[in-house]
């Protein structure tokens, strides 16, 4: 049965969106606290691989899903410490961490390259797929992380604008002299939403090797984690927004192969572009507005708690 | 044709026969990736394997994960520090590197998995699938129930193209109404965007499923899920991967060669040629799954005996999938000559450019 175009696009674009929401929603609470993690894309391939070869050697992805966690927290800890408490520019640092995670996703997962896994079990309710064209697309036939990104997004928007912690980790990101004026200890806030923000990213990189893909390769991201962080851009370092976005940029490249499966006439390369040239034109979009713009003191090291 | 390894090298040095005596030959190995990868690298491995079982004092130093660049050129030197009088460069992209290590050292024999010049002491060699995928799609095109098969290529070279063309000519030849549809992901490896291309392909009802990628355990593993069938691609033993949906593939067997270049470098004869096998030689049928029913199997095999015996199915009069009339009736392409398809063949729905 043929799946229509909107279906299998939508359909797409939840697939390969979901990993896309968890790293921005990471780097969203990242960048609130004023600092960029540029080596995102590092700590995805490491959330993937340890994720991956975790479940090789266990057999169970939910030990490889924790370990995946626990990577991308302790990868953004190691950002964290030197960026935070040894005070190194966060751009180099960031690029410094994306080469490194690389290097030790490649090293990590090389022995488990080709090991067939379980990935992450899918469900979908009865009622859904009993819908019109459901049962014969991927639509609803999700994992967790797919079922609880839209909670996920909810939480992290909650916590950020609800709660005091997330009050402190937005003073931070706006002015980390007046947040210590006033009592707060950036450094700690930083770190704490630095190791969440890791969390989420080691998630998001253990969706693509657990779910999405059943494998692991070397730089299996392709880019994913740099696209994460146009997409707090896009965003406006909001993690409802995000949804939109990450929906967005899946849908682009959902359409593009959809149109190829369907004989489009459009060349392969314009249509490969898609995606990207989507990104472009948000950001040049967004370029002039500075209403809801970035945290004031983002990028920028705090030398005054000592 | 593989990727380059990003940045870590592991160099994994491992000897498969251990005595006392000095080895008669010591061969030297490059991989791109990682000989467990049940596919490109691991096909190099076994065959080495087997030419150290064959030959005796023969011994196999290996190293993985080596990036196509100068660090390649370092790796084969230190090889030859060890002794090494053969070298095996097994990745496209060792080109340079490879040919430059040869021109300083013309007493060591090189065999590159690649294209391009030969010379006395620089041998080219790879198995040509092309002509190999035509009996591949006479299995898909047997086993299809909806006449759609699908094709799932990372980037659009001609190499790609004429496996392609080959699947939907050997479809065609058994099925008269069967057409292929391809995707391009635009990367050897863009495993998100492979899983997608796999999903668009069974949304359109193709039913069978061919890949050309580094390794095709994505795009099976996603057919599998979708209740499709596959044919893979790089490995026979990707079968693990679709239990229910396998239908066969093609993978690499060098070893026969390989041990015809250890015996002719220890004999003192080797001259390095171009050399490019397909069935029969270089390239193998991997088993058939378990829904292929005698027949189909008895037709698949007698198309790849009729390649064996010298049928080149890409022999004009032959069309694009426009209508253009691209081999004119007499004229063929010729196994060295794979690389240079830019064109469809006719019931291919995709666009070159």
């Amino acid at each position: 049965m043929m799946t229509p175009l909107a279906l299998g696009v939508l359909a797409g674009a939840v697939l390969s969106g979901t990993s896309l929401l968890y790293a921005t929603l990471g780097e969203t609470l990242v960048e609130r606290s004023g600092i960029v993690n540029l080596g995102l894309e590092g700590v995805l391939l490491m959330g993937a691989s340890v994720g991956f070869s975790v479940t090789a050697v266990t057999g169970n992805p939910w030990i490889g899903l924790a370990a995946a966690a626990l990577t991308g927290g302790l990868a953004n800890a190691l950002f964290g410490w030197l960026v935070v408490l040894r005070k190194a520019n966060q751009l180099a640092s960031g690029l410094a961490m994306m080469f490194f995670g690389f290097g030790l996703s490649a090293l990590v997962g090389a022995p488990h390259v080709g090991a067939v896994i379980v990935g992450l079990p899918k469900w979908r309710p009865a009622w859904l797929a009993a819908l019109p064209w459901v049962s014969a697309s991927t639509l609803f036939n999700y994992d967790l992380l797919t079922w609880l990104a839209l909670p996920v997004a909810l939480l992290v928007w909650w916590v950020l604008f609800k709660t005091r912690w997330g009050l402190g980790v937005r003073a931070v990101g706006e002015s980390p002299g007046a947040a210590y004026a006033s009592g707060r200890n950036p450094a700690v806030l930083q770190f704490q939403a630095l190791g969440f923000g890791g969390v989420l990213a080691g998630l998001a990189g253990a969706h693509l090797s657990l779910s999405l893909t059943l494998t692991w390769a070397e730089y299996m991201t392709a880019g994913r984690g740099f696209i994460a962080i146009a997409l707090v851009i896009f965003s406006k370092w909001n993690p409802l927004r995000a949804v939109a976005g990450a929906l967005l940029f899946g849908g682009a490249e959902a359409l593009q192969l959809q149109l190829q499966a369907r004989g489009s006439l459009i060349s392969p390369f314009i249509l490969d572009m898609m995606p990207y040239v989507l990104t472009l034109l948000v950001l040049l979009a967004w370029g002039g507005s500075r209403r809801l713009a970035a945290p004031a003191g983002l990028g920028r090291t705090f030398f005054g708690s000592e | 044709m593989k990727k380059s390894g990003f940045i870590t090298l592991i160099l994994a040095l491992a000897c498969f026969t251990a005595q006392a005596d000095p080895p008669r030959l010591v061969i030297g190995a490059v991989y791109v990736g990682s000989v467990n990868d049940y596919g490109y690298n691991r096909s190099f491995h076994d065959a080495l394997a087997q030419v150290a079982r064959d030959l005796p004092g023969v011994k196999v130093l290996e190293a993985e994960n080596v990036p196509e660049s100068a660090t390649a050129e370092g790796i084969m030197e230190g090889m030859i520090q060890q002794g090494a009088r053969l070298i095996f460069p097994t990745s496209f992209g060792y080109a340079a590197s490879a040919r430059k290590v040869a021109k300083r050292h013309k007493d060591v024999a090189f065999e590159y998995a690649g294209d391009g010049d030969a010379s006395r002491n620089f041998g080219v060699f790879f198995g040509s699938t092309q002509i190999a995928w035509y009996p591949m799609g006479v299995a898909a095109g047997r086993m299809t129930k909806t006449n759609k098969l699908g094709f799932v290529v990372g980037m659009p070279i001609g190499y790609a193209l004429g496996n392609v063309n080959a699947f939907q000519m050997g479809a065609r030849s058994v099925n008269k109404k069967v057409q292929t549809v391809v995707v391009v992901t635009g990367g050897w490896a863009d495993k998100a965007k492979e899983a997608g291309a796999a999903n668009a392909l069974m949304d359109q009802g193709c039913d069978v499923v061919g890949m050309h990628v580094d390794s095709p355990a994505t795009i099976i593993q996603t057919v599998e899920a979708r209740g499709g069938m596959s044919i893979g691609f790089q490995s026979t033993e990707a079968r693990a991967l679709a239990p229910k949906g396998w239908i066969t593939g093609l993978g690499f067997t060098w070893a026969p060669f390989f041990t015809k270049v250890a015996r002719d470098v220890m004999a003192g004869k080797f001259r390095g040629e171009a050399v490019y096998q397909g069935l029969g030689g270089m390239v193998a049928i991997a088993p058939f799954g378990p829904s292929v029913s005698a027949d189909v199997q008895r037709q698949v095999n007698e198309a790849a005996q009729k390649i064996i015996k010298g049928f080149n199915p890409f022999t004009g009069p032959i069309k694009d999938n426009r209508g253009n009339l691209v081999l004119p009736p007499g004229a063929s392409i010729g196994s060295d000559q794979m690389g240079s398809f830019d064109w469809y063949a006719e019931g291919i729905i995709g666009k070159v450019r």
